[in-house]
């Protein structure tokens, strides 16, 4: 059952595997000769975006709860185990997807593709674990309520998202992991974990069928198909306004900066955006780090930063200062963002693209991260060859690139000013 | 003795990485200028040979390359990545940063400034601060007592010439670089020849003072949660228990079967964050049982962390939980050796404190041999006298430091270690 598109080898790897089980979920192999590592990664359109109202967190706890025992594996085992051959696992929720994933010597990927789709597919949600895991949940959460940082950030995505699920921190909120329950759980996982809203991806020196079998035989090949019509977008819209926070134990103060940007699926836009990102804010020659902290002097560091997200992608940018210099950061950020506008010189582009480039080359040195962008590419149905970014970065000039600017017009913004207590 | 380079050739994908590894650490601080080393580092990316700061940053990122230049307790690292075509030009700078540092006083002050802003800042995480105090109860003011970026009034107070003055010493016979990525026998040649020129010895290495009476810290901070750092100054990396510590330190610390996790978060809900670290050292290592609980849990955390320090003090380990101590560590070890700048700090590093290249190589082989009754000696041996560092609520803290110095006075596992 293959469903393979033309990949070819290319930057020191073989071309991709794309295969699919009997119920459609799509797995994407990489067999290489001598790896010394393997890599399994599971991934899910599970994330905070599918969440009800009154879930907020229902993702991430149901993240926490696989670990706690599935059918045939009590809690612990599945650690105990992987680590017992020297593997690690780990896994992450974020807005609009959730990824499990095992590193290990290459001899035990068997018992990595047992293990794992029986340990994330058949949780077994047990009452008693569910009260005891709520309170790990919430010490995670008081834990990042207690870094006035990612207090500030949370604020400046509920102010310029509004109620979009982007809006919410993925970790939940007090309230709603009070009143979860383990239905309400099963009822999410039912409906969020289905064959062809999950993907699998392989890395490493295995048999390619083997690994296929494995998985046909076992619970990723008894995924249900989608039960439910599929996910409608609502599209994020940010709402531009400024805004003032004061917190108590914050040292230095932060402007933060919230923008709209096209969808994760508009990667040809986004590589703009990327270059755009890097001109102004990448390294000590950008235009914003040259101005601000270098010449100016204003500011400890300035960063922009583009997160791809499936119903909009959002472009963040924060600066840390004393608190008396924040209306003169202010005023500085908001002229080079202006003056962005009128275009990028030549130098400029192939100074970020070159930053760009190599950046994804160095991010293909190890196993675990080629794994992981190929979970996330089978998952989003946008797998491609290793070398597409570099292409479409190569692809702009800064003719083409100057009506992107736009997109980051001060105006635009959902602007948060936050200053110590 | 002589500077050595040593190039890796087994790489991937055509990218260079290099690390050059002085021994200037942060340990070399002198007493009134903690952050010293740590400055002159950032400094040295500020310009040097015909580049002034702004042309040195331009010429490494329009080439795509990645240049960090940073010290630890033991070492200043500098450290270069970049693709294989860019490798003829790029790490020479590593040189001229070393032979030619500008360190003019504008770009110094700028550093200088940047590295206040960052320690007031750190001043908002309240692991930040526990750590902060626990380096202190570990290693009073002397070496290892702060960490690298060094004490706000230290640093204020710092001349650009004290700068100077430091990196003149750089340039020395104990310089070790490390280059992983297809051979360029020219380029090899070519650094060879300049390195073989710095003949200063690297000076007298640092020693430490004697712990500090004190055994406890608590800073008040409202927040929702205490931080508790339990701390442990333990032995140096080439000392012979060094390994079985080590063992211990994975079967307490190291994933989610380890003890701590098991048994603060997943039998007792009490924490998200438990783990154990051990960062072993040219000189005494500080091995640090860490965690973060809701205010109201912290006395019931702290039993917690006191029944694991006895239990390891008065059994030694299992045959099992040893041999999963010794996969998890061999795992360590192999996944942590992906990329040539993994392969290259390590070998670096290795090579700076004496050790042989293959010191991790070996180590998994000496593992084997360990048993249970060695770990529990080293235990008994480094982990008789802890500390605590607490950060939090007030309310809390009068809580933990009673039951912390009841503790230490019942004491019955240092009675039995003694």
């Amino acid at each position: 059952m293959d469903s393979s598109a033309e990949l070819r080898p290319c930057l020191g790897y073989p071309a991709p595997q794309q295969r699919q089980l009997e119920n459609g979920c799509p797995v994407t192999l990489l067999p290489l000769a001598d790896a010394s590592v393997a890599c399994l990664q599971f991934w899910c359109q599970a994330g905070s975006l599918r969440e009800q109202t009154g879930q907020a967190g229902v993702a991430h706890f149901l993240e926490h709860m696989v670990f706690k025992g599935s059918e045939g594996l009590p809690a612990g085992a599945f650690d105990h185990r992987v680590e017992a051959v020297g593997g690690q696992s780990n896994a992450a929720t974020g807005f609009d997807d959730v990824h499990y994933h095992v590193l290990l010597p290459p001899e035990g990927l068997p018992l990595a593709l047992e293990l794992l789709p029986r340990l994330v597919l058949k949780p077994q949600l047990q009452s008693q674990d569910f009260q005891l895991e709520r309170q790990v949940v919430l010490e995670e959460l008081a834990q990042s309520e207690d870094q006035p940082e990612e207090v500030a950030f949370q604020h400046l995505l509920a102010l310029g998202c509004g109620s979009h699920a982007y809006g919410r921190p993925i970790l939940g909120t007090r309230e709603d992991l009070q009143r979860m329950t383990p239905a309400a759980m099963a009822a999410f996982q039912r409906t969020n974990y289905c064959a062809d809203r999950c993907a699998v991806a392989v890395g490493g020196s295995f048999e390619p069928e083997a690994v296929l079998q494995q998985l046909e035989l076992g619970p990723v090949g008894e995924l249900p198909s989608a039960m439910v019509s599929p996910f409608q977008p609502r599209g994020l819209a940010v709402q531009p306004g400024r805004h003032q926070l004061r917190l108590p134990r914050l040292e230095s103060a932060r402007l933060l900066m919230l923008w709209s940007a096209p969808p994760a699926a508009s990667q040809q836009q986004l590589s703009g955006l990327d270059l755009l990102t890097t001109v102004l804010a990448e390294g000590r020659s950008s235009r914003l780090v040259r101005r601000l902290r270098e010449e100016l002097q204003l500011v400890e560091s300035i960063d922009l930063e583009l997160h791809p997200l499936e119903d909009g992608s959002l472009v963040v940018l924060e600066a840390v200062c004393e608190a008396s210099q924040l209306d003169a950061v202010i005023h500085e950020v908001e002229e080079l963002l202006v003056q962005a506008a009128a275009g990028v010189s030549p130098a400029e582009l192939e100074r970020s693209r070159r930053l760009l480039d190599h950046g994804h080359r160095f991010s293909l040195e190890a196993i675990g991260p080629v794994t992981q962008l190929l979970g996330q590419s089978t998952l989003t149905g946008r797998m491609q060859g290793f070398d597409a970014p570099l292409q479409r970065l190569a692809s702009w000039n800064c003719d083409a690139l100057q009506p992107l600017a736009k997109a980051l017009d001060p105006s635009l913004a959902c602007v948060l000013e936050v200053r110590p207590l | 003795m002589s500077p050595t380079i040593h190039w890796l050739e087994n790489s991937f994908g055509d990218i260079h990485a290099a690390r050059l590894v002085l021994p200037h650490g942060s340990a070399m601080d002198p007493a009134d200028a903690a952050g010293l080393h740590q400055l002159l580092a950032g400094s040295l990316t500020r310009g040097c040979g015909a580049l002034k700061a702004a042309a040195f940053a331009e010429r490494i990122e329009t080439l795509g390359g990645s240049l960090r230049s940073d010290t630890n307790d033991d070492r200043l690292v500098l450290a270069l990545k970049c693709v294989s075509s860019d490798a003829a030009q790029l790490l020479p700078l590593l040189l001229d940063m070393i032979e030619q540092p500008h360190l003019e006083s504008e770009q110094v002050r700028l550093e200088q400034d940047l590295n206040l802003q960052s320690l007031q800042r750190m001043q908002e995480d309240p692991f930040a601060v526990a750590h902060e105090q626990l380096r202190l109860l570990l290693y009073g003011t002397g070496s290892y007592g702060h960490d690298p970026i060094g004490r706000r009034e230290d640093l204020a107070a710092m001349d650009p010439d004290a700068v100077r003055q430091a990196a003149t010493a750089l340039s020395c016979n104990a310089a070790k670089l490390v280059v992983s990525g297809p051979l360029n026998e020219d380029l090899r040649e070519q650094v060879l020849k300049r390195m073989s020129l710095w003949q200063q010895c690297g000076g007298d290495r640092p020693t430490l003072t004697s712990p500090p009476n004190d055994r406890w810290s608590g800073i008040d901070v409202d927040t929702e949660q205490t931080v508790l750092m339990l701390g442990f100054r333990t032995l140096p990396i080439n000392a012979p228990q060094a390994l079985a510590l080590r063992l211990l330190q994975v079967h307490l610390g190291v994933g989610m079967s380890s003890r701590l996790f098991q048994s603060l978060r997943e039998t007792h809900g009490l924490v998200y964050d438990v783990g154990a670290e051990l960062a072993l050292r040219e000189l005494d290592s500080p091995f640090i049982w860490h965690l973060s609980t809701s205010a109201d849990q912290a006395v019931a955390a702290l039993d917690a962390l006191l029944r694991e320090w006895d239990e390891v003090l008065q059994k030694p380990l299992s045959q099992s939980c040893l041999e999963l101590a010794c996969a998890k560590l061999r795992g360590q070890e192999a996944l942590g050796r992906q990329t040539g700048a993994q392969r290259a700090e390590r070998t670096a590093l290795c090579l700076s404190l004496g050790l042989p290249m293959d010191y991790h190589q070996q180590a998994m082989k000496m593992i084997e041999r360990i048993t249970a009754d060695e770990v529990q000696a080293a235990a008994r041996q480094w982990l008789r006298r802890p500390v605590l560092s607490a950060c939090g609520p007030s309310s809390s803290l009068k809580a933990l430091e009673a039951h912390w110095s009841q503790a230490l006075m019942d004491q019955p596992s240092a009675a039995v270690a003694r």
